[in-house]
């Protein structure tokens, strides 16, 4: 398959990124990884003329522990944050959510960002994030701006960013660090798969009460859902075999999958009750 | 646009239109055809080199994004006089089938014993997850890696 001629843009900024893609307007896409736009250049080709890629730009890179918390650059890759200590140790989820995405080699060019922005519902990024109620950095033209992660994304393939607006860094906000956090997913295969579903669950447990428990699903709506109702049920329960999984029938009842040629949408409810209880559970056994 | 990279340990550049990946720029710009094209989107692994210590699809993978880097093939894993001790194991162990996998297997086989020299077999299954072999022999390249790991410990 060959791709149509295009031009390469490095920008060494944010704010120069952010330049070039108001200047080019819709001719022009941001490249990270590539691990989807090259694909999608290759099957459509035609549909973009200028590839801006910002996967060098410094304000862009790193995993670093600030005052506010940990602080994840959008052009880390899956590899970097899976064999990163800190993240092993702050944020597991996030590790083995990032262990599940594609296989060696995509998570050697895929960015965790790219990943948030491409937007899919079974983005296996977005559950663990969401757990660990992650707020994102956005560069435009006016400046930076920061969005609850959940508020990021909008619809299948869809986010709030501005056409223009680049992602700068995700921030696991300091009090969620080491906080009990797991993450599945199911798929056709255990590489190189998309998710039939995906769950992550991260809790407290507090004078032997639950505190701040925070689920959520993907892939079994047009975005990644939390699911308040399941979250408000176990506050302040106990960490019960019956309140987990009353928690988890509840999240059946959030989650509104669909049926298509990967899996049904019964098949998809019961996996959802199936994984809430085992995540949430994993974080009970795990404080 | 001028790519720049260090191949196998030498430097070597082309001028190449910047939608040139970095499989077509090996294989067609610098006849380094070791690592092949098979489904061309980053599924089947037959295309994976290590650049800059991470194995990749090069196929996705733009020969500009690469520009400046250390790239290794598998034309990299001989030396005039030996085999790899992968390749020799590869080789003994009847590892290969109709071989078309073999170069891309080979990488990722050596991207994981850079980093693991005493790989379980989970984590050899874990290395090889994107690379496709439709002869299904999967069975005899994990024991030809666990056999190449065990003879590059003793060496």
């Amino acid at each position: 398959m060959h791709m149509t001629p295009m031009t390469y843009e490095k920008p060494k900024s944010a704010s120069e990124a952010v330049a070039l893609m108001q200047e080019c307007g819709n001719k022009a896409k941001v490249l990270g990884g590539g691990t989807d736009l090259i694909v999608d250049l290759k099957h459509k080709p035609g549909i973009v003329s200028v590839l801006v890629d910002i996967t060098k730009i410094p304000e862009l890179q790193g995993i670093e522990e600030t005052s506010d918390g940990l602080r994840i650059g959008s052009a880390v890759t899956y590899t970097s944050i899976m064999k990163s200590p800190v993240c092993q140790k702050l944020i597991p989820a996030v590790c083995e959510a990032s262990h599940t995405v594609g296989a060696v080699q995509t998570r050697s060019l895929g960015t965790i960002g790219g990943n948030l922005v491409t937007c899919v519902p079974s983005a296996d990024s977005a559950p663990s994030l969401m757990v660990l109620e992650s707020v994102v950095t956005v560069a435009g033209k006016d400046g930076e701006r920061t969005i609850p992660i959940e508020e990021f994304f909008v619809g299948p393939r869809k986010t709030c960013l501005e056409p223009h607006e680049i992602l700068v860094s995700i921030l696991i906000p300091k009090k969620n660090l080491g906080k009990p956090s797991f993450f599945l997913k199911a798929g056709l295969r255990k590489g190189q798969a998309l998710s039939l579903v995906n769950v992550a669950s991260a809790l407290s447990i507090v004078n032997g009460k639950i505190s701040n428990p925070c689920i959520a699903l993907g892939a079994v709506a047009p975005t990644p859902i939390r699911v308040p109702e399941g979250e408000a049920f176990l506050e302040g329960k106990e960490a019960s075999d019956e309140n987990l999984k009353k928690a988890s029938e509840m999240a059946v009842a959030t989650a509104k999958p669909i049926t298509d040629f990967r899996a049904s949408l019964v098949y998809r409810n019961q996996l959802v009750k199936v994984m809430t209880y085992r995540t949430l559970k994993s974080c009970v056994d795990n404080q | 646009m001028f790519v720049e990279l260090k191949v196998n340990g030498e430097k070597r550049s082309a001028d190449v239109p910047p939608e040139t990946t970095l499989l077509k720029f090996l294989r067609e710009h610098l006849d380094l055809t070791g690592a092949k094209l098979g489904c061309d989107v980053g599924d089947c692994g037959t295309c994976t080199v290590i650049v800059d210590g991470v194995s990749v699809n090069s196929c996705i993978m733009l020969a500009a994004k690469a520009n400046g880097s250390e790239v290794t093939t598998v034309e990299g894993l001989a030396n005039t006089s030996d085999l790899h001790p992968l390749q020799k194991s590869f080789e003994e162990l009847g590892a290969l089938q109709c071989g078309f996998c073999g170069t891309g297997m080979l990488m990722s086989a050596k991207q994981l014993l850079d980093e693991n020299p005493d790989p379980t077999d989970f984590e050899i299954k874990d290395a090889l997850a994107g690379n496709l072999c439709r002869c299904t022999g999967y069975t005899k390249i994990i024991e030809a890696i666990k056999d190449a790991a065990k003879n590059m410990r003793a060496a």
